[in-house]
C-alpha cells in the first residue's frame, strides 16, 4: 500500500472515532454527577430545581439530550461555563493558547532535547556521556512532578526570588497587543523584546518541571533503542562501505532507532497534557489544566464535558500523526495487515 | 620470509601471523592465533572449517570491522599491495615500513595499522564484503538506491561530478552533496534555484551509475529497483544488491563470509555463478568464507582449514580434496556426501571444538584426533610445507597411516 493511499484510509476513519468519543465523553459526565450540580444550592426548592432541568432538557431521553449536546457543538456552542460565568467558546481559546504555549515549550524541547541525549548516550555506550545521561534520564522519570515543581519553585521564587510565577507581568502584559494569545509570538509580532522576555522568564521554570519527565522518557527509549540499532548488521555493511562513523549513526542507526521511539513521543504526549494540570496549578498558570480542575472541584459540567472532548480529539489527531510519522520512517508498517 | 618479484606482484594481500583475542570473563579468547596466509591475484582463496573457528574474525579484520573492545589485535600483520593506478584517488605516500616502490606501481600498506580515515577510503572502493545474511545487511529505513548510492558517493565524487558536466568548479554545497559531507545547511544551499539544476544533474549521473552496478549483476529492472525498500525483496534478490554495492567499485578483494547460508539452495548456485563470473571479469581476488566443503571445492583455487582460530591445512583444490594431509580436513571430507556413501553413513567428527580460552600448549585437535600421540599433547605443531603450495600442521603423516 502506498503511503497516501495509508494515510487518506486513516483520515477516514476519524470522524467515525470523534463520533464514538464523544458518545463516551457524554455518557460519562452523565454517571459522573448531575450537569446541574454547579447551579444549585440548598435553597432552592423543587419546583425550582425542576424548572432548571427543564431548562437543560434533562426531561428528555438521554439520546435527545445527546444529540442536542452534538448539535450544540457542532454549531460552536459548547454550554455555559459556570466557574467563568462567560460561554465555554469564549473562554475556551485562552485557556488553550496558555496551555498550548507552554505545552510546545517543554514538548519541543523533550523532542530534540531527548533525541540528542538519547543519541549522544547511545552512541558512547557505558563511557561518562552515557552515565550522566542516566541519571538525568532515571531521575526525570521518577521524581513526581508535583514534587519536583514545588521544589523548583521553594528555590527560585519563595528562596531566591528570581522566578515569576503566573504568565506574564501586568504592565508588560497590557503594553502589547495579543493577537495570538500565545505570549512569545505575540511579543515577536509587537517586536518587543521586553515582551518577549518576560514571556519567556515566566514560561521557564513551569516548562522545565513539565518537560523534564519527558525529556527523560524520550532519551532512555532513544539511548536503548539506538544500542539495540547499533549491533544490527547493517550498521557494520554500512562501514564496510567506507561511511564515516558520523554518517553510519546518523544516516543509518538513528534513523531506525527512531522507529521504535516514534511510538513512545505520542504516549510522551499524554504524559505531557496529564502533567499540564499539576504544573498549572503550581505556577498559577491560567491553562485549560487548571480550568479543568477547578470546574471538576466545582461540579461544572459544561466546562468538563468541553475539556475531555477536546483533548480526546487531540489523542486521535496526535495518534495519526505518530502513526504516519512511523509508517514514513519504516515503510513495513503500510505494507502490514 | 624474502619475497622475490614476481611474487611481490602476485599477492593483493598477505596476512602475517594474524592474532585476535577477545577479553572475556572468563580469560582471553584466542579467536584467531596466528594465522598466515597470501591471497593471490584474481584467486578464490576458501576458508573453511566449523562454526567458531575463527574465520569470520579473520575476514573483518581486513576491513578492521572487528570488536575492538572487547576484542584485541594481539599482533600479526595484513599487507595490503595496492596497484596505484587502480585506485589514483588514494593519496600516494605510504606508512613507514612499506617504502612506496615506483618500479613496481605497488604500494604495500598494513591494513590492520591504518587510520580510520585511511581504512575508511580502503572500506568498499579497493577492498569490499559480503555479509551472511543479506536480509540484515540492508537498512530497512531505506531504498535500495539511496543505500547503493553511498558507495559511489563515498568513493566516486569526482567520477559523479564529470558525469554531471561539472568539473572542479562545482559549487562547494554540490561538492559536498556528491560527497556525502553535506552541513547543515546544505540542505537548502542545494535546492537554490542557483544550484537545483546541477544538484538534479549529479543525482542523475548517480542513478546511473547505481542502475549500472545492479544491471551488471543480472537483476530484472534495475531501475525499478531503485526505489524499493529491502523487505520487499527476496533473499537472492538482496543478496544480488549487496553484490552489486560490493562490486560496485571494482574492488582488488571482496570478502564473501558464508553469503549463501541463509539462502536456498537453488538461489545459492545462481549466487555462485554471478560472483564467479563478475569476479572472471574484473580480476577481483575473493576471500570465500565457508562451513560447506563441498561448496568450497566446486568454486575455489586454494583452500585454507581453520580449526580453533588456526590454518591446519592450506594448499590448492586439487591438493586438499585429492590428498588431505591434517586428520581434521579428512574428517570433514568423510562428513562430505559423495557418489560412494550410502546415505545415513556419513560420518560426522566425533567431539567438539575446545574453548579457546587461554589454549594450552598442543595440538588444539588432539581431543578428537583418531591419529593422536603424546607428542600432540605436548607439542604444538606448526605448518610445514608438503609441496610448494600446500601445509600441513600435524606430526603424523596421515598418508602413510591411513594409506591414502
Ligand atoms: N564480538 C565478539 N565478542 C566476543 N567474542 C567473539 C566475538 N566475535 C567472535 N568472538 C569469538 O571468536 C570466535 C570466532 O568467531 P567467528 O570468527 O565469528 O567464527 P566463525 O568461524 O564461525 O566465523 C568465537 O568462537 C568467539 O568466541
Ligand atoms: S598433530 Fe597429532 S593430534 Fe594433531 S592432528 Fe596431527 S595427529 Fe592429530
Ligand atoms: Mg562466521
Amino acid at each position: 500500500m502506498q503511503l497516501r493511499d495509508y494515510i487518506l484510509r486513516r483520515l477516514m476513519v476519524l470522524p467515525f472515532l470523534i463520533i464514538g468519543v464523544s458518545i463516551v465523553v457524554f455518557t460519562l459526565t452523565r454517571v459522573g454527577g448531575s450537569p446541574i450540580g454547579i447551579y444549585l444550592s440548598h435553597e432552592m426548592t423543587p419546583d425550582e430545581v425542576l424548572e432548571i432541568e427543564q431548562r437543560f432538557g434533562l426531561d428528555k431521553p438521554v439520546w435527545v439530550q445527546y444529540l442536542q449536546w452534538a448539535k450544540g457543538v457542532l454549531s460552536g456552542d459548547f454550554g455555559w461555563s459556570g466557574i467563568s460565568a462567560a460561554p465555554v467558546a469564549d473562554v475556551f481559546p485562552l485557556k488553550l493558547a496558555a496551555t498550548m504555549e507552554l505545552a510546545a515549550a517543554s514538548g519541543l524541547v523533550a523532542l530534540f532535547l531527548g533525541i540528542f541525549l538519547g543519541t549522544f548516550a547511545g552512541a558512547r555506550r557505558n563511557r561518562a556521556p552515557d552515565h550522566i545521561t542516566r541519571i538525568v534520564a532515571v531521575s526525570g522519570a521518577s521524581l513526581p512532578q508535583f514534587w519536583f515543581g514545588i521544589l523548583l519553585l521553594i528555590v527560585f521564587w519563595a528562596n531566591l526570588g528570581i522566578a515569576p510565577i503566573g504568565r506574564s507581568d501586568a504592565t508588560v502584559f497590557a503594553s502589547i497587543n495579543h493577537p495570538t494569545g500565545l505570549y512569545t509570538l505575540d511579543a515577536i509580532l509587537a517586536g518587543s523584546p521586553r515582551a518577549f522576555w518576560d514571556a519567556i522568564w515566566h514560561l521557564m521554570l513551569p516548562a522545565i518541571t513539565l518537560g523534564y519527565g519527558a525529556t527523560a522518557i524520550i532519551a532512555r527509549m532513544m539511548r536503548s533503542a539506538l544500542v539495540e540499532e547499533l549491533q544490527q548488521d547493517y550498521v557494520d555493511a554500512a562501514r564496510a562501505k567506507g561511511l564515516a562513523e558520523k554518517l553510519v549513526l546518523k544516516k543509518h542507526a538513528r534513523r531506525n532507532a527512531l522507529v521504535p521511539t516514534i511510538t513512545v513521543i505520542g504516549l510522551t504526549f499524554g504524559f505531557l497534557l496529564q502533567g499540564t494540570i499539576t504544573v498549572e496549578i503550581i505556577y498559577r498558570w491560567p491553562g485549560l489544566g487548571r480550568w479543568m480542575a477547578a470546574s471538576v472541584v466545582r461540579g461544572d459540567q459544561g466546562t468538563l464535558m468541553t475539556y475531555v472532548l477536546f483533548t480526546s480529539v487531540l489523542f486521535l489527531i496526535v495518534n495519526l500523526i505518530v502513526d504516519v510519522v512511523y509508517a514514513n520512517l519504516d515503510r513495513r508498517v503500510t505494507l502490514g495487515k | 620470509m624474502m619475497l622475490d618479484t614476481s611474487d611481490q606482484k602476485n599477492f593483493v594481500a598477505k596476512v602475517d601471523d594474524l592474532k585476535v583475542y577477545f577479553n572475556s570473563k572468563r580469560g582471553t579468547v584466542h579467536a584467531v592465533d596466528g594465522i598466515s596466509f597470501d591471497v593471490y591475484k584474481g584467486e578464490t582463496l576458501g576458508l573453511v572449517g566449523e562454526t567458531g573457528c575463527g574465520k569470520s574474525v579473520t575476514g573483518r579484520s581486513f576491513l578492521q570491522l572487528l570488536p575492538i573492545p572487547p576484542g584485541v589485535l594481539a599482533g600479526g600483520s595484513i599487507t595490503y599491495n595496492q596497484q596505484t593506478n587502480s585506485s589514483q584517488r588514494i593519496e600516494t605516500g605510504s606508512k613507514p615500513g612499506f617504502p612506496n616502490s615506483r618500479n613496481f606501481e605497488f604500494k604495500k600498506v598494513d591494513l590492520l595499522t591504518l587510520t580510520g580515515e585511511e581504512i575508511r577510503k580502503i572500506r568498499g572502493d579497493s577492498i569490499a564484503m559480503i555479509f551472511q545474511d543479506p536480509g540484515k545487511s540492508l537498512n530497512p529505513t531505506l531504498t535500495i538506491g539511496a543505500q547503493l548510492s553511498e558507495v559511489f558517493l563515498q568513493h566516486r565524487t569526482e567520477e559523479i561530478l564529470e558525469m554531471a558536466g561539472l568539473g572542479s568548479e562545482a559549487p562547494g554545497a554540490i561538492r559536498r552533496f556528491a560527497s556525502q559531507r553535506n552541513r547543515i545547511f546544505d540542505k537548502w544551499l542545494v535546492n537554490l534555484s542557483g544550484n537545483r539544476l546541477t544538484k538534479s544533474r549529479v543525482e542523475k549521473a548517480v542513478a546511473d551509475l547505481v542502475a549500472k552496478a545492479l544491471s551488471d549483476t543480472q537483476v530484472p529492472n534495475p531501475v525499478k529497483l531503485m526505489d524499493r525498500y529491502p523487505h520487499e525483496l527476496s533473499g537472492g534478490m538482496k543478496q544480488r544488491v549487496m553484490i552489486a554495492q560490493a562490486l560496485a567499485c571494482n574492488p582488488d578483494i571482496l570478502i564473501a563470509d558464508e553469503p549463501t547460508t541463509a539462502l536456498d539452495v537453488t538461489v545459492e548456485a545462481r549466487i555462485l555463478d554471478l560472483i564467479q563470473d563478475l569476479q572472471q571479469r574484473r580480476q577481483t581476488s575473493v576471500v570465500y568464507i565457508s562451513h560447506d566443503l563441498s561448496l568450497v571445492r566446486r568454486i575455489c583455487d586454494r583452500v585454507a582449514v581453520m580449526y580453533a582460530g588456526r590454518i591446519v591445512e592450506i594448499g590448492t583444490n586439487n591438493e586438499i580434496f585429492k590428498n588431505p594431509r591434517h586428520p581434521y580436513t579428512i574428517g570433514l571430507m568423510k562428513a562430505l556426501p559423495s557418489a560412494d556413501t550410502a546415505r545415513g553413513e556419513l560420518l560426522a567428527i566425533p567431539g567438539n571444538v575446545p574453548e579457546l580460552i587461554n589454549p594450552p600448549q598442543m595440538c588444539r585437535f588432539s581431543s578428537r584426533c583418531a591419529f593422536a600421540t603424546d607428542k600432540c599433547k605436548n607439542q604444538d605443531p606448526q605448518l610445514e610445507k608438503v609441496t610448494n603450495s600446500h601445509s600441513v600442521a600435524c606430526f603424523a603423516d596421515v598418508a602413510e597411516i591411513s594409506g591414502k
